[in-house]
């Protein structure tokens, strides 16, 4: 896990004032500031949690009168049975998800740049009558977090990051189904041992009407790609950025490059590209010239992305519909 | 209990930021105009209590301490409560005991939040810092460092009951028609941030994701600067007041409150995943304590931070099924105000939700949010002669702090 500093160079204002316009007429100022603390915070009673994570194991914490099992453990004390203490007890390392996960993809300013991520709630003491569920990260080897894959029931496969630290992003969970037989008795079973770089693409299914919907794609994002050279909002929106974009659909591929603010489109997939995105509706690209969102059919599951990086670039593509109508009439 | 009356209301305008206030005069604007509309002085006033959500919103700790002359409160009590989302309810509901035990016959509770004046120099706007001061919420040893949100923790409810109840709140267009009928609500309310927007539920189905498959842009409440106060008093000091305004009391019939466990999980006192137990069980105690069942109520103002969420509570609550909550739309459960106009009442079996527009098309000033649904309630009970109303909030991650408040105008057709 890298460590480096708390706060990078990004967060700080120059001292002063400023004047700013309201509702209201009149003058008004505001004032940068700032208002925190750095905290050297003990992890007190939890440090056995903690510490156990950093030896690779899950610790939980039983009621020898109610035999609840607190994951992780909140406390050494049963809140139910008059606080009597509570014994540790070594969890498995693997799990069931308690409920349907939410993906997050508009992460607040700390967590800025690891959106896509999904995090939800893994029942791990599943043999105890009552249990609380661990507040866990989830990931996939099978590309970016999306619909379908971390769903109520599904079995999960305790991950530890090979550097830790004692902290609660030292673990986090892959669904069992990902992970080669051999490796799934494995305890600890290291980060390292799983592939998460090189996701393997999804097959699609080839159809003649994923042909024909292609053609009606490319035409119109190259009607979209002609207006962009008219349109500087949209020019500016490219400004400065250079990506080869393969795309692979049910009626075949082709390539979006973005280069000194111009769009072009070809009709074949390129043999060098920075990502190959997936998607078997070629659809979703005629949406998305028609003011849709290359976002939500990511966040919707239409359209496969290999990386974070590749997910960074959506944003932009989805801006250039709405600024090329806003200049080219 | 001795008996307690609301006799006095009063906010802000609500917007997106007030340039033109610090939370120091959103909080006497508020004081301001509740007093006045009970024409009552701030010498006759006994105690304050204040609702404030966070401190690092307003940018001090102990903000309340700052509010005390300025709102002419000097000498006087007065109680800051913070309790999340659920900060405005548990600051009525502490007010409302202290006129019931009969050390105080006239409180004010006023409530408000300065939320945007956060800003983010990465991203050089407000709102990812906004989201991270309520991510704050979470514990620093287990939940924040996950990267939650309040969106989140609000969604992996919904998404929890849509495991147990599939294809209830799932249906996106029945959601884009509520939000139709709260923005024409909305557009009703003279103080509401969004009072001159219009959304149709097919910009709804067309707006972006913040989380699928059952939070749309359009679909989530805002961020608001704004107050608002509320004035409780005994029966007597209520006499009195409506005596000099000519305006009748509403008096408060019952109120319930539960918070679940912060520890999600199976079981004993665990929370649950798939139910808001906490709006359950506080409308429930709120009903006993009136003698009231959900269907007598024709009119209620809850906390809708999503649209998804506002049909589970309404569910919780008992004015529709769990597992059927859509029959908000599909049986017209939800009255429609345009077949209301301003002074009509719902018919049997329906319900006015959120005439105020609510926290999506209304207003969102955390700490007074409640104060703002109460004032509302109050107002339409008054103008549509409706006699019972509830009033619900709820905060904290994962919706676990809940309350309910029913109140009365005994002048309400029945
Ligand atoms: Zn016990």
């Amino acid at each position: 896990m890298k460590q480096g500093n708390i706060l990078g160079e990004v967060w700080n204002l120059p001292r002063g004032t400023s004047e700013i316009a309201g509702k209201d007429p009149g003058r008004y100022l505001q004032f940068n500031s700032h208002m925190v603390t750095f905290y050297q915070q003990t992890y007190g009673e939890l440090s056995r949690f903690f510490l156990a994570l950093r030896e690779g194991k899950l610790l939980g914490a039983r009621c020898r009168k109610c035999k609840q099992v607190l994951v992780p453990a909140s406390t050494w004390h049963c809140p139910t049975c008059d606080f009597v203490e509570m014994e540790e007890v070594d969890l498995p390392h693997r799990g069931v998800l308690a409920a349907t996960a939410p993906i997050t993809i508009f992460p607040s300013a700390s967590f800025i740049g690891e959106a896509p991520f999904a995090r939800g709630y893994v029942d791990v003491a599943t043999d105890a009558r009552i249990a609380s569920f661990l507040p866990s990260r989830l990931r996939t080897t099978t590309g970016l977090p999306r619909p379908g894959i971390f769903v109520k029931g599904v079995e999960l496969k305790l991950v530890f990051e090979d550097d830790r630290i004692g902290a609660i992003r030292d673990i986090f969970w892959v669904p069992m189904s990902e992970v080669p037989a051999r490796l799934r008795q494995k305890k600890p079973l290291l980060a390292s041992a799983l592939n998460f770089k090189n996701p393997p693409a999804p097959k699609v299914r080839k159809s003649r009407e994923a042909a024909a919907a292609l053609g009606e794609a490319l035409a119109a994002m190259r009607a979209l790609a002609g207006k962009v050279t008219k349109s500087p909002r949209a020019q500016k929106d490219l400004g400065g950025r250079k990506h080869v974009l393969g795309v692979t659909t049910g009626g075949g591929g082709f390539t979006l490059k973005i280069e000194k603010g111009a769009l072009r489109v070809a009709a074949d997939l390129a043999k060098k590209t920075d990502f190959v995105l997936v998607a078997e509706d070629p659809a979703v690209f005629s949406r998305w010239v028609a003011d849709g969102s290359l976002t939500d059919a990511a966040v919707e599951g239409k359209l496969w992305l290999p990386s974070r990086e590749a997910f960074g670039v959506l944003p932009i593509l989805d801006r250039l519909p709405r600024s090329v109508r806003r200049d080219v009439k | 209990m001795n008996r307690v009356a609301i006799v006095g209301a009063g906010i802000t305008d609500c917007r997106g930021r007030w340039v033109e206030a610090t939370y120091w005069d959103l909080f006497q604007q508020a004081t301001r105009r509740t007093l006045a509309d009970a024409q009552v002085k701030a010498a006759e006033v006994d105690s304050v209590v204040y609702g404030i959500y966070n401190d690092i919103f307003e940018h001090q700790a102990i903000p309340e301490s700052a509010l005390t002359g300025i709102l002419g409160m000097a000498e006087k009590p007065g109680t800051r409560v913070t309790s999340g989302g659920a900060t405005g309810f548990y600051a009525m509901r502490t007010a409302i005991m202290e006129v019931a035990s009969g050390l105080s016959d006239l409180v004010l509770c006023v409530g408000g939040e300065k939320a945007t004046d956060c800003y983010d120099p990465q991203s050089k706007t407000a709102t990812p810092m906004v989201i991270d001061t309520i991510a704050k919420s979470w514990d620093p040893f287990f939940e924040y460092p996950l990267g939650a949100t309040a969106s989140d923790s609000y969604m992996q409810m919904c998404m929890g009951y849509d495991d147990r109840y599939p294809g209830d709140i799932g249906d996106g267009l029945v959601r884009a028609k509520i939000i139709e009928m709260l923005c024409r609500q909305g557009n009703k309310n003279p103080f509401g941030q969004r009072r001159d927007e219009t959304v149709t539920a097919e910009q709804v189905l067309a707006s972006r994701w913040i989380i699928a498959p059952f939070l749309r842009l359009l679909e989530a409440c805002m961020y608001t600067e704004g107050a608002a106060g509320i004035l409780f008093a005994s029966e007597k000091k209520a006499r009195e007041i409506s005596e000099r305004t000519g305006v009748p009391p509403i008096w408060v019939k019952g109120v319930g409150a539960a918070n679940e466990s912060y520890q999600v999980g199976r079981g004993g006192s665990h929370k649950p995943l798939h139910s808001i137990v906490s709006d359950r069980v506080a409308a429930e105690r709120a009903y006993a304590m009136a003698g009231v069942r959900p269907s007598d109520i024709p009119l209620v103002e809850l906390h809708d931070a999503f649209v998804a969420q506002l049909m589970v509570t309404l569910g919780e609550m008992g004015f529709v099924p769990l597992g059927k909550t859509r029959k908000l739309v599909d049986d017209g459960v939800m009255a429609d105000i345009r077949q209301l106009g301003d002074a009509g009442r719902p018919a049997k079996g329906q319900v006015l939700i959120n005439p105020s527009g609510g926290l999506i098309f209304g207003g969102h000033f955390v700490g007074g949010s409640n104060m703002f649904s109460m004032w509302s309630a109050r107002r339409e009970m008054l103008r549509r002669e409706i006699p019972l109303a509830l009033i619900h909030g709820t905060g904290a991650i994962n919706a676990v702090f809940g309350g309910a408040i029913v109140v009365e105008f005994e002048g309400g057709v029945r």
